[in-house]
């Protein structure tokens, strides 16, 4: 029986801990994410938020401590974890001298997808971008950007997708669109978003944590919070500054 | 290699040759300031006595021409890598990091040789026309341009991918990249240096700077390749 499958957690984070230098971007974080949750991580600037998912998509070693993703450690087992996560990102993560079409299908390269033109076709259409897949990226706008950058993080089906404020800067239409492929595919997998936007985390989470300074100050099941008493606890946060 | 690598490895070869062809943007700069450097040199030793002979310091100067060009395209490789945090999306693929590492260096070796291939006419035209060269040595210079070339993209790709985050990354690649290059410049200079020359003792002396330049080639890919998951996950 392979770790995946004995874990009951989506996400088990131990003690984990990453500095730069001396200082210390994430302190000694730990919690537990049940699958198919939605996770919202709140903090100012600084807190440590995106280097929690940064570390939790294999993109920097901990310096201490221990993070499984579906049963998998972020260190030992990350080859095998990238195959089956996502990412979208405040940046688009595109190369600007290719097409969309491309770009798509250099990423289904090298996630090994089989019938990738099949693949790349519906998604792009899924993100009303079809019209458009035989343009340079450079020539897009953010909006379009941004759901071209959608559609690379689900190409290859990930279970756990990561959200690193994936709602700024996105026009009205664009929002629509990330949040109707939210809804569809909401209740098979895990989600994991930074956001600064309380209204917008709250709305979609079943869990919320709030970060500072390296540190969790809250982190509780979507039934659990009292709204008031989470945005108070949120305000008192921001302006703490970095670790 | 495994064939899923092999597959990610010619995936990304393509698209760096591709994006390459569409913005010329590595080759255009290096190949003009490669050019550029030869027309220097060439003024800055017009006004050499009669008695300077070319040949003996002709090694160098392309050597010394080919490191400091190969750094403008090294930078670039890696920026363009880094715009829009597609290194982010890569290392985010299920890819060994080696087979980026192989992959980015590769492409690197493919432009610097175009331009070396550019560049060695011009300098030929430029400083060894109507000189004694020995045909038989010179046609061995190739090789030595391929294996300095492999020694070059391999450590200039690992330290490009050190640098590329930092600030004034120009100037750290430099302080990495020239102190690194040292060993392989003596192989490189001693093996054109001779087979420019010729003569029996040229053919000795070429391979025993090529055997120096193979040697560092392989101790520093077998280096590059341990370190790069390290230096990208650091």
């Amino acid at each position: 029986m392979g770790d995946e499958q004995r874990s009951a957690n989506a996400l088990e984070v131990r003690e984990l801990t990453r500095a730069f230098g001396v200082r210390k971007a994430l302190d000694a974080v730990s919690f537990d994410l049940p699958p198919r949750a939605f996770l919202s991580i709140f903090g100012p600037n600084g807190a440590g938020k995106t280097t929690l998912v940064k570390v939790l998509t294999t993109l920097l070693n901990p310096t201490s401590g221990s993070a499984k993703v579906l049963g998998l450690d972020v260190v030992s087992d990350a080859v095998e974890m990238r195959k089956r996560i996502g990412l979208i990102s405040h940046n688009p993560l595109l190369y600007p001298d290719l097409t969309a079409e491309e770009n798509l299908l250099f990423f289904s390269e090298m996630y090994g997808i089989e019938d990738p033109q099949g693949r790349v076709a519906e998604l792009l259409e899924a993100v009303e971008l079809d019209h458009r897949k035989l343009d340079l990226t450079r020539t897009f706008s953010r909006g379009m950007l941004q759901r071209l950058s959608i559609a690379r993080a689900l190409l290859h089906r990930p279970e756990v997708l990561f959200l690193d404020e994936p709602y700024s800067g996105l026009d009205p239409h664009a929002m629509d669109i990330l949040d109707g492929l939210i809804a569809q595919i909401r209740d098979e997998h895990t989600f994991v978003m930074i956001s600064h936007d309380l209204d917008k985390g709250l709305e979609l989470c079943s869990h919320a944590l709030i970060l500072a300074r390296g540190k969790i100050v809250m982190f509780e099941p979507r039934e659990a919070i009292d709204e008031q008493v989470f945005r108070e606890t949120y305000r008192s946060t921001v302006g703490m500054g970095v670790a | 290699m495994a064939s899923s690598s092999m597959r990610q490895f010619r995936a990304m070869l393509r698209k760096d040759i591709v994006m390459e062809l569409r913005t010329k943007e590595m080759l255009m700069s290096m190949g003009l300031y490669s050019l550029l450097t030869m027309v220097v040199y060439f003024v800055a030793l017009s006004q050499a006595g009669a008695g300077f002979d070319p040949r003996d310091i002709a090694a160098g100067l392309l050597w010394l021409a080919f490191i400091f060009t190969s750094m403008l395209g090294l930078n670039r490789s890696l920026v363009h890598e880094k715009d829009q945090g597609c290194l982010e999306a890569l290392l985010l693929s299920p890819v060994d990091r080696p087979v980026i590492f192989f992959a980015k260096a590769i492409g690197n070796l493919i432009f610097l040789l175009v331009v070396e291939a550019l560049t060695i006419p011009v300098f030929a035209f430029l400083f060894l026309q109507g000189q004694a060269v020995d045909v038989s040595t010179v046609a061995l210079i190739p090789l030595v341009l391929v294996a300095g070339s492999v020694g070059i993209a391999g450590v200039g790709t690992l330290l490009a991918t050190m640098s590329v985050n930092t600030t004034g990354k120009d100037f750290v690649l430099a302080m990495l990249f020239i102190p690194l290059m040292y060993p392989l410049l003596l192989g490189a200079v001693t093996a054109t240096a001779a087979a420019i020359i010729g003569g029996p003792e040229g053919v000795s002396l070429f391979w025993t700077g090529m055997a120096w330049v193979i040697g560092y080639d392989v101790i520093m890919l077998l280096a590059s390749y341990g370190l790069y998951e390290f230096i990208v996950g650091a």
